[in-house]
């Protein structure tokens, strides 16, 4: 297909790669080597032997399994929700007019900068008050409520690019306002919408704060292997590990998703016969 | 196939004619129908959803937030009221001030790398998408891993005495060059700079790319045919699409970048002598730390102030071309 | 995710007497079955502990629900990320009811006191009997206002200087007992091309010198009135505390301060125990792990420690040591299940539990055989000193400990005497809004 593009592209891009792989080459490698080998730095080659010990360690100590799943379910829930909500939002607020349109988007906007230290206070009381502590929901709950601050940019930042064309002529068509969301603008939105799934699952899958303070018994992987390293001993090799397994899991999102940023262009070419 | 519509679109958008057509000539059809809501009901059922959980989880923290910056909070003792005095002891505060100096600093000198850096690199690649698949998932991967564990990576490469950087310095014959540089007042904040950059630039990559990407593949093709040279490609069709992913990665990047946080705790922890305390780091220290929540909350308070005085103007130009 | 650096700063003042301390240790006679009654019901602990203390702390628990079978143990686990007690503050300002604490921070057992967060222990001491096993002096350690609020489980002494034995042997000299042989040993170690000492000032452990140094030219009672402001950080006793330092500095004791400012407290532990290329660094007992597990040394051979040397002021007789109890929160629902398990951490089985992660118990029913030689010898240390104080950075409050580490980092890079008076100014000004 791309036949024509230049030969050098691939390898100036691969050599920049590199360099970006190279710390996490090392957490790689701190992974599988041990302990007395490594603490000068893991490029050492001193000696060089191979070991799985972290590796084991962290699957005996640590269930892992039941972690996954608790991150899984926070995770997948507090993504769809900006998913299916952001971009109605982000298009309301660029097509439609109403009322505190302005106002609304730019609070909404704005809260990106707000820490979550502060959020998760007056959360803590509020949660206590309707019993959700130790409930998945007090987590996923602001996970998605603190995403929107830049998935309706996101979103809408796109949109100041689409077509008005289209949406004029399903007007005309006698589309109402939310029909020319479901049938013209949604479909035709799934480039954003992948960078909002990326993102969000990002973020949300390698938090620890908000699970480490709103849950109890079920926790997710990153609370579960925060207790890893010790104060005292800082267990470089099995938080490697950690690291690679709690890593692992958005990059897979990153590649499946990523292919909508190429689909949601020929989805759009199609929409245009 | 698409040649024409590629002179009539070379800023970027791909119109489909036959509906431009139709748009064109029959508006005096445009009735709605019962069902089709006015725009206001239509946009309040489409935002309220997501104002319930922006409501919970953002504005009534927030509003706790703005009621906390008025009382004087030391650990778990009870609040004490005090007004103003808050804000006024924060711009009295010399770290608070040195925080700020830093941030400036570091917000914008880091996005401007991560942006430039990934910018250009999804220019690029989208020139050979299928061929730089692999390295765009390596250069995402640093985005990533958390950022505590990045930052133990970049300890270790910054270690003034077997660090990997001065010892590839020493190799090289460069031993003049090799500098302890996280604690060096003047280096630090440079050194930290860099490896948030390195953090930060699979962001940049990804929205651009994407934004790219979202344009039918059609226009390169054609343009291609057409012979245009890569150089050519890459300014008059890749560049101009690229843009909102540009936009994009500038707001999340400098947002992000003014709450940064983790990685200076892991690699500096806000020194050498508070030369790398961000406010960021300054919110975190006076509400975590010193648990002065009050303090803490007056200095955010501030922050998103200063947020919203940059981003209003930008925010009502953008939405005064809606419709 | 716990990150270096913070974190173990772990004091409180208390003064004199603890001469019975480990006095009592070395024998070690003790008798389990001591409890006094069966515990039961579920105990609800705010743990920050991670790695292989939270391990230890795990087989504590577990060790006592084999005894107690129908106790258990549910732990609320802070957000520890850098100081833990942030998030522990949340926790308990967030309404979350839990009975026991451990705390490691006198400042913030006055905090917690002071807003009626934690309740005083005084009937558990005398219901479980505590008094048998621990010396009053960890008693009054506890102490505010007459009341006594902590059951303090295990200690650690902060004067002792680490070294490996390999690196005196290289440089022919022995482990100096006198200011004047330690500060005559630095040619000697030089001339090998070894820094004398590793100063890690990243963050903190950088005052752990100052503090030493502190007690035996002032004396704890000195310590003990700058961490109570009694006497101003421009008194003459802390401007001859640094004028000491300064002459360390001067003998070319560490690298370049920006050398010492990027180094963190494992890079000097490295530096000192593994590479050899520094030979003294001065810090608790926790890298003792460090050195056995990750370096794979063996304790007493490969490195062992000296006591801070005697400067001849008077003061030789003091130690600085850190510890760590058990707080017991107003919140508390199983007030026996918690006292049972107070007394339990002072048993010869928790001792000996604790023994093998390498921490002292300060309990008299502590076997001391079972330590490793290292530990042994520090804990003889800390019972020879007739006076010892707390770590001094954490007790002072709110954001003065922060200043304090930050003037003394200020201080490293320029040791003279006017940056004296000025880094000890700044300090003083911080002070004086903070109590």
């Amino acid at each position: 297909m791309n036949t024509r593009s230049p030969r050098w592209i691939p390898y100036l891009v691969g050599s920049v790669a590199l360099i970006w792989i190279i710390p996490i080459l090392g957490i790689v490698v701190l992974s599988i080597r041990p302990l007395s080998e490594t603490t000068l730095g893991w490029w050492q080659v001193d000696e060089l032997s191979f070991t799985l010990n972290a590796w084991k360690v962290v699957w005996d100590k640590y269930p892992l399994a039941q972690a996954f799943w608790v991150s899984v379910k926070i995770t997948t829930l507090a993504t769809l929700i900006p998913v299916l909500l952001a971009p109605a939002g982000a298009y309301a607020f660029h097509f439609l007019k109403f009322r505190f349109r302005r106002v609304l988007l730019i609070i909404i906007i704005n809260a990106f900068v707000l820490p979550n230290q502060l959020v998760v206070i007056p959360l803590f009381r509020l949660w206590r008050e309707l019993g959700l502590i130790d409930n998945i929901w007090a987590v996923i709950i602001p996970s998605a409520g603190l995403s929107f601050a830049w998935a309706v940019f996101l979103v809408k930042n796109y949109l100041e690019d689409f077509p008005k064309e289209l949406i004029e002529a399903a007007t005309v068509d006698g589309c109402g306002p939310i029909g020319r969301f479901f049938h013209i603008v949604l479909p035709n939105s799934l480039t954003p919408i992948a960078a909002v799934a990326i993102l969000q699952f990002l973020w949300t899958w390698n938090g620890l704060l908000l699970p480490i303070v709103f849950l109890r018994s079920e926790i997710p992987l990153t609370a579960l292997l925060a207790r890893i390293q010790g104060v005292y001993d800082l267990n470089w090799d099995q938080v490697s590990v950690v690291a690679i397994v709690t890593t692992i899991v958005p990059l897979i999102i990153f590649i499946v998703f990523q292919r909508y940023f190429t689909s949601a262009a020929s989805n759009r070419s199609g929409s245009k016969e | 196939m698409v040649s024409g519509t590629l002179d009539r679109n070379s800023t970027g958008e791909a119109l489909p004619g036959r509906i431009t057509q139709m748009g064109g000539g029959s508006h005096k059809r445009a009735t709605s129908r019962k069902w089709a809501w006015n725009d206001t009901t239509a946009a309040w059922i489409l935002i309220t959803p997501l104002l319930i959980f922006f409501v919970i989880s953002v504005i009534y923290p927030l509003f706790e937030t703005f009621r906390l910056s008025f009382f004087d909070i030391r650990g778990v003792r009870a609040p004490k009221y005090v007004g103003f005095g808050n804000y006024f002891k924060l711009f009295g505060d010399p770290n608070f001030q040195s925080a700020l100096k830093a941030t400036f600093l570091w917000t914008f000198v880091s996005t401007a790398f991560s942006v430039a850096i990934g910018w250009g690199l999804a220019l690029i690649c989208s020139l050979a998408p299928r061929a730089t698949l692999s390295f765009r998932v390596m250069i995402f991967a640093a985005y990533g891993v958390a950022e505590a564990v990045s930052g133990f990576m970049w300890i270790g490469i910054y270690r003034p005495d077997v660090g990997l950087l001065n010892s590839l310095l020493t190799t090289v014959g460069l031993e003049d060059w090799a500098h302890p540089w996280l604690g060096d007042v003047k280096t630090a904040i440079w050194a930290l700079i860099a490896a948030y950059v390195w953090t930060q630039v699979g962001l940049p990559l990804m929205t651009c790319f994407a934004s790219i990407q979202s344009v039918p593949r059609n226009l390169h093709e054609a343009a291609y045919i057409d012979g245009a040279s890569p150089m050519k490609i890459l300014r008059y069709i890749v560049m101009p699409l690229s843009l909102p992913g540009v936009r994009v990665a500038i707001f999340i990047n400098l947002l992000a970048s003014l709450k940064a946080f983790d990685l200076i705790f892991v690699l500096t922890g806000g020194g050498p002598i508070r030369s790398t305390e961000t406010i960021g780091y300054f919110m975190y220290r006076e509400s975590m730390q010193n648990f002065k929540l009050g303090y803490g909350a007056a200095s955010t308070v501030i922050l998103l102030l200063a947020v919203l005085v940059v981003s209003i103007p930008v925010i009502m130009k953008r939405t005064g071309e809606a419709r | 995710m716990q990150l270096f650096d913070f974190g173990f700063e772990r004091p409180a003042s208390l003064k004199g007497l603890i001469v019975g301390t480990v006095a009592a240790i070395g024998v070690a006679a003790g008798s389990t079955a001591a409890l006094s009654q069966d515990a039961s019901g579920e105990i609800v602990m705010i743990n920050w502990l991670g790695g292989a203390q939270g391990e230890m702390m795990t087989k504590l628990q577990d060790d006592f629900v084999a005894k107690n079978p129908k106790a258990s143990f549910r732990n609320i686990v802070p957000q520890a990320a850098g100081d833990a007690r942030g998030g522990i503050r949340q926790i308990i300002l967030g309404g979350e009811q839990a009975d026991l604490l451990i705390n490691t921070w006198p400042a913030f057992r006055k905090e917690l006191a002071d807003s009626g967060l934690i309740i005083p222990v005084d009937n558990v001491w005398e219901e479980q009997n505590l008094g048998d096993k621990l010396p009053d002096a960890w008693k009054n350690l506890s102490v505010l206002n007459g009341d006594n609020y902590g059951v303090t489980y295990t200690f650690g002494n902060r004067s002792g200087i680490w070294y490996q034995t390999s690196t005196l042997q290289n440089a022919n000299i022995e482990a100096p007992t006198t200011w004047e042989e330690f500060v005559g040993g630095f040619a000697a170690l030089q001339a090998k091309d070894i820094t004398p000492m590793a100063i890690p000032a990243k963050v903190w452990a950088h005052a752990e010198w100052f503090e030493s140094i502190l007690i035996r030219t002032a004396g704890v009672e000195t310590a003990t009135k700058l961490a109570n402001h009694e006497i101003p950080w421009t008194d003459p006793a802390v401007k001859t505390a640094l004028g000491k330092w300064a002459e360390l500095i001067e003998a070319n004791c560490c690298r370049d301060p920006n050398t010492m400012l990027a180094t963190a407290w494992d890079n000097a532990v490295d530096a000192s125990l593994k590479t050899g290329d520094a030979a003294y660094v001065l810090m608790g007992m926790w890298l003792n792990t460090r050195a056995k597990v990750e370096y794979g040394k063996t304790p007493g051979t490969d490195y062992t420690i000296f006591q801070f040397p005697a400067m001849g002021m008077g003061h030789d007789n003091t130690s600085m040591v850190d510890a760590k109890e058990f707080n017991m929160l107003a919140t508390a629902k199983n007030l026996e299940g918690s006292a049972a398990f107070m007394a339990y951490m002072l048993s010869a089985d928790a001792a000996a539990i604790m023994a093998d992660y390498g921490l002292a118990s300060p309990s008299s029913d502590a076997d001391t055989s079972l330590y490793d030689p290292v530990v042994r010898k520090s804990v003889e240390e800390v019972a020879k000193a007739e006076k010892v104080q707390f770590v001094l950075g954490d007790l002072l409050p709110g954001d003065l400990g922060g200043e304090y580490r930050v003037q003394l980092q200020k201080f490293l890079t320029d040791p003279s005497s006017n940056n004296i008076d000025q880094v000890t100014a700044a300090i003083e000004a911080v002070a004086a809004g903070a109590y």
